[in-house]
């Protein structure tokens, strides 16, 4: 069954998702921040309201994924901001992130050199949101 | 992030100024190291630039490499259709969006190849390791001609001087 998008399922879902990953898992060794996902609003696409994707993630496990206020997403050690179309495109794989950001249509906050060593981790953090179906509200 | 954006012509003059080096031992404060010399940098130029000062400011041994580097060195990301060139001079560096004429080594590669090349590790000698899973991917995209890198050949200890600067390892 779908899941509706950046909904508080759909975030326990991507949770189960990262810890069953061996790939994450031995990527993102010794990572020890929290990463926030900003979902920015798009009415057009029935996306009304900015929400925030708040990722305790450490050491290669997804300690916990809560769905908030776009501003609790920006208090993390990094944050990543896009609108909801973009974030869609990235997880139906339209879109790879790393040439996202490199475009500046993800916009990342935080520091670089981090980030960028944990790039596998990234993707693969990506793919997790691909493994289980997500209603998305402007194709409902 | 300290960032300053130039304009061509205040990137010209901006040579006119002491290298970081000279500037360090006479006592002046850095804010600066890298530089944009478009108003508006593109997202890639703000990374690449964003990195290596990061990469620079917490790494002595790559601010040696960083204060001894002159070169324009120019990356292509063939698959976004974007680039930029690096402009290293002793302690400086502006980055310009697009390539810029007069380049010492031009890379093209996919962007996911770019982010790999930050990834090299440094081994022995301050040489890039490429007998790791990310170095052999490197090389094996250089074979296979998806990693392409113009200057290469007279310019291998420049090659590895920026590659020193760029790696986060």
């Amino acid at each position: 069954m779908a899941i509706k998008a950046f909904s508080a399922e759909w975030a326990d879902q991507l949770k189960d998702e990262v810890n069953k990953s061996s790939v994450y898992k031995a990527a993102a060794k010794g990572w020890k921040w929290t990463v926030g996902l900003v979902v920015e609003a798009e009415p057009d696409k029935h996306f009304p309201e900015a929400r925030g994707l708040v990722m305790d993630l450490f050491d290669g496990e997804a300690r916990d994924i809560k769905v908030g206020a776009a501003a609790d997403a920006q208090k993390c050690d990094f944050v990543i901001t896009a609108p909801y179309s973009r974030w869609k495109q990235v997880a139906k794989l339209e879109l790879d992130a790393t040439k996202g950001m490199l475009q500046g249509k993800l916009k990342l906050k935080g520091d670089l050199p981090t980030i960028v060593r944990y790039t596998k981790a990234s993707q693969e953090l990506t793919m997790c949101t691909t493994r289980f179906q997500t209603e998305w509200p402007d194709e409902s | 992030m300290a960032r300053r954006k130039l304009t061509a012509e205040a990137a010209k003059n901006e040579s006119l100024l002491p290298s970081g080096e000279r500037a360090r031992e006479r006592g002046v404060e850095e804010r600066h190291l890298v530089a944009y010399a478009s108003k508006e940098p593109s997202a890639f130029a703000e990374m690449l630039g964003g990195l290596i000062e990061a990469n620079v400011r917490a790494h002595p041994d790559k601010r040696k490499d960083f204060d001894a580097l002159i070169a324009r060195v120019g990356i292509w990301v063939t698959d976004i259709d974007e680039g930029v060139t690096l402009v290293f001079d002793a302690g400086r560096l502006t980055v310009y969006n697009g390539l810029e004429p007069r380049r010492t080594i031009t890379i093209r590669a996919e962007a996911e190849t770019v982010m790999s090349l930050s990834n090299l590790k440094i081994g022995i000698l301050g040489l890039p390791v490429y007998y790791d899973e990310v170095g052999r991917g490197v090389a094996s995209k250089l074979v296979l001609g998806r990693l392409k890198i113009d200057g290469l050949l007279p310019n291998i200890a420049t090659l590895n001087r920026v590659t020193r600067i760029f790696s986060v390892h």
